[in-house]
């Protein structure tokens, strides 16, 4: 019997698999998940079905006309079963509003007290913000690690851009004043009080997107991707640091003093799709850089451009823009930041040696 | 207390299963193969004709150039010498039937110990270094840079690999004896023994014996991680000397000898045996017996199969060597030479048979690797063609140890892509 031949290594750790870290990012995301349905109602749950399906259907359809294997063996060897739609689904999901209504549209089932019991328009944003997200961000590029810019937060600012009025936030279910309403802190930055950071903390706020309203369920899921590696739990404390630190200089102090600085800080921090982002997105190994001194750019360029325009910008919110625009700077940190190899020793003649590199590079492209 | 050790790398699991096994003598074949490529460099000519009558211990292959002599491991006719293939390639093998008598020839005397005569003693009785790469070893004790740290890499790192640790336990004088004459051929009269926690009775047992020997033996407990044994971190977890980016260890004056070459110099010096067998391990989840064997060059894989009880039907796969650097075969048929230090049989459970899935970027391949490198770049330009930025990654600077891809959750076979991007530097001269 001949045996199998491959390159060396031969052992592997066969726990550590693609999928096996799509599922932790999936369990760290569902405490997000319930506290988005706890506070928003049933219409989380409509949404995520309706990315998930879409962003399964999406990959799928994808894959067999490229591959031109429309047969059972087809579907088998899809790229699907690595599970990574379910998590571009999951957060897409979790960073919409809870009902979105189209201007013009407007096709949705009330009941009887005249809420919005069933909205037809946010399945239709759904389904296109999935299809967006999957075949144009993901799947055009390559496909699974070869996207250059993260999916759900793509799909997100496309819809956000898109149809701009669908994304009047909404309240959390067990907000007893009317007037805060569909307005987030971020648009209103009323004075900030204590009772108001505790609801922010627990979730029970208005806010863009459900999956970033309870600070304890996005926690959650930071120390369970923290304690399972699956990410490197220095960046989101960058992020986060390097955006206090801007919208202190940017907004706190030119806007509050005293005790409300420490509160309007706080507030800054706790509202937003920070949080969440800097957990769930700017983790995103695909769109992050590779090096620790590479995540720490990255990371603090996403904390100057959030800061940015949170303060001077017309958004109250800027962190999937941020997200975004860092993400295109991210080749280019892997490019010129290169850890040093074990034994590393600075050359002497610097100047010479670059005049001879630069020398063969000519030569190698004449050749 | 905080063991020494090297920055990254990762931690498979030992699977020293034949620990516990003495090493005995595998009983040699009617017929020897003995390769005369066993060694980096020009193969070894050969010095017999068809017909001859050799002993054990006759020269067959004369050294060229840079190489090392080929004995013959057993008492016989030559029969043919024809090209047979190795694990790495292909190489003229003399063929040698076995009269069942093995009758030794030995190598005369040494006139005195001094360091000269150690190492014409080394190139004379065709030592190589014994951990896998096969460098010979005169030409590696007498470096052209002042040495002041000599090293026996006891640490093993390699899963399943045990002959090492059996020698060190079983022949602990002849080895500390053996790297003794090493370090005096380097000029030195201490070396350390660098050797990795998970083999704690043999570090009594050196300790003891150099006491008794009254050698000076500094023992150097270190964690066990691979590659603890690879030598650029080996000297890195001894001394703390970093060798320099495409240098040899010699340039921070140390030189890091194996374990079976200090026994084999011993056997050379004080027994006048040249080298014609060497101790490995047959192991694996795939093979009925796991077992420590002293097995004559020549011997085929099959043959040290056979005396381990089999391969079970659910191995699929045989390697060449540790699991993690080795080569895998695709059946049994090659010889036993001065480098095989085991011969793996993998059950479908050990073994990765999976197939490689995309790069999802995730730099798990840069968080374990000991040289710090960019793993996934060098693979993902190598596959596209562009070799000068796969060098820019540091590709050339790569020892192959296999943590990369050991930990890559797409299974991606990096280590092939770096071989491939290496020749492909070497060929083009970028």
């Amino acid at each position: 019997m001949i045996k199998t031949v491959s390159a060396s290594p031969h052992i592997t750790n066969p726990r550590n698999t693609t999928r096996r870290i799509m599922i932790d990012v999936l369990i760290a995301l569902f405490p997000c998940f319930v506290a988005a349905t706890v506070f928003y109602g049933y219409h989380v749950v409509i949404n995520l079905f309706t990315c998930l399906v879409f962003c399964f259907g999406t990959e799928l359809l994808y894959g067999l006309i490229i591959s031109k294997k429309f047969s059972r063996e087809g579907v088998k060897e899809s790229s699907v079963w690595d599970l990574s739609f379910a998590v571009t689904a999951t957060i897409l999901a979790l960073n919409l509003p809870a009902v979105m209504t189209v201007d013009g549209w407007g096709v949705n089932a009330l009941n009887a007290d005249g809420a919005i019991a069933f909205s037809f328009d946010s399945v239709v944003l759904c389904a296109l913000g999935s299809i967006f997200a999957v075949a144009l961000v993901k799947m055009l590029f390559g496909g699974l690690g070869k996207n250059f810019a993260n999916p759900a937060c793509t799909g997100r600012v496309f819809l956000l851009i898109a149809f701009g009025t669908a994304f009047s936030s909404t309240a959390s279910l067990f907000a007893d004043e009317l007037a805060t309403t569909g307005a987030t802190w971020l648009g209103t930055r009323n004075n900030v009080t204590g009772s108001m950071l505790l609801d922010m903390f627990l979730g029970n706020t208005a806010t863009s997107a459900v999956g970033e309203t309870c600070v304890i369920a996005i926690l959650c899921g930071y120390v369970y991707l923290s304690v399972r590696k699956v990410i490197d739990f220095r960046v989101p404390l960058m992020i986060i640091g390097s955006l206090a630190v801007f919208i202190f200089l940017f907004d706190v102090v030119p806007g509050t003093s005293g005790a409300d600085m420490f509160y309007s800080l706080v507030a800054h921090v706790m509202s937003g799709g920070l949080l969440f982002g800097a957990v769930f997105m700017a983790t995103d190994y695909a769109t992050s850089p590779n090096t620790f001194l590479g995540s720490a750019i990255y990371a603090v360029g996403i904390g100057l451009i959030t800061a940015l325009i949170r303060a001077f910008g017309k958004y109250p919110e800027g962190f999937s823009f941020a997200l975004l625009i860092m993400n295109l700077v991210v080749p280019l940190i892997d490019k010129y930041i290169l850890p040093r190899p074990f034994g590393y020793v600075k050359p002497v003649k610097q100047s010479k040696a670059k005049a001879s590199n630069g020398q063969k590079e000519k030569e190698g492209e004449k050749a | 207390m905080k063991k020494p050790t090297f920055k990254k790398g990762i931690h498979p699991p030992h699977s020293k299963h034949s620990e516990e096994s003495a090493l005995v003598e595998c009983p040699t074949p009617d017929t020897v193969y003995i390769p005369l490529s066993q060694h980096i460099g020009k193969p070894a000519s050969p010095c017999v004709a068809v017909g001859d009558k050799v002993k054990a211990g006759t020269l067959i292959g004369k050294a060229e150039g840079l190489g090392a002599n080929i004995f013959s491991s057993v008492s016989g006719t030559v029969k043919a010498i024809e090209r047979r293939k190795t694990p790495t390639g292909a190489c003229d093998h003399v063929v040698i039937e076995n009269d069942g008598k093995y009758e030794t020839e030995y190598l005369p005397e040494l006139k005195d110990n001094s360091k000269e005569s150690i190492i014409s003693r080394l190139a004379e009785a065709g030592l190589v270094g014994m951990g896998g790469a096969g460098f010979p070893s005169h030409v590696k004790y007498s470096p052209k840079k002042t040495v002041d740290v000599f090293i026996i890499n006891a640490a093993e790192c390699e899963p399943y690999i045990t002959c090492d640790y059996r020698l060190l336990v079983e022949h602990t004088k002849e080895v500390l004896k053996g790297a003794a004459l090493l370090a005096k051929a380097l000029g030195l009269d201490a070396f350390y023994v660098g050797i990795e926690d998970n083999k704690q009775k043999a570090v009594e047992i050196i300790e003891r014996t150099a006491g008794e020997l009254s050698l000076k033996v500094t023992v150097v407990v270190l964690k066990s991680k691979y590659p603890q044994g690879a030598e650029k971190q080996l000297i890195y977890a001894v001394t703390g000397r970093k060798v320099p980016v495409g240098g040899l260890p010699a340039d921070v004056g140390v030189v890091v000898g194996n374990v079976h070459t200090a026994f084999a110099a011993y056997d050379a010096v004080e027994n006048n045996t040249p080298l014609f067998r060497r101790a490995l391990t047959v192991c694996g989840g795939g093979i009925v017996e796991p077992k420590n064997l002293w097995v004559r060059t020549g011997t085929l894989y099959s043959d040290c199969e056979k005396f381990c009880g089999g391969a079970k039907d659910d191995c699929v796969k045989t390697i060449s060597g540790g699991p993690m650097m080795g080569f895998a075969l695709p059946d049994t048929n090659y010889s036993v030479t001065k480098t095989t230090g085991a011969i793996l049989f993998l059950g479908k459970e050990e073994a990765n048979t999976l197939m490689p899935g995309p790069c999802i970027n995730c730099a798990t391949c840069r968080k374990v690797c000991p040289m710090n490198l960019m793993p996934m770049y060098i693979d993902a330009y190598a596959l596209c063609g562009d070799f000068a930025s796969a060098k820019r990654y540091g590709a050339m600077n790569c020892i192959e140890c296999g943590c990369c891809a050991y930990s890559c959750p797409a299974k991606r076979p990096i280590v092939q892509s770096v071989r491939l991007a290496k020749r492909m530097i070497k060929e083009k001269g970028l």
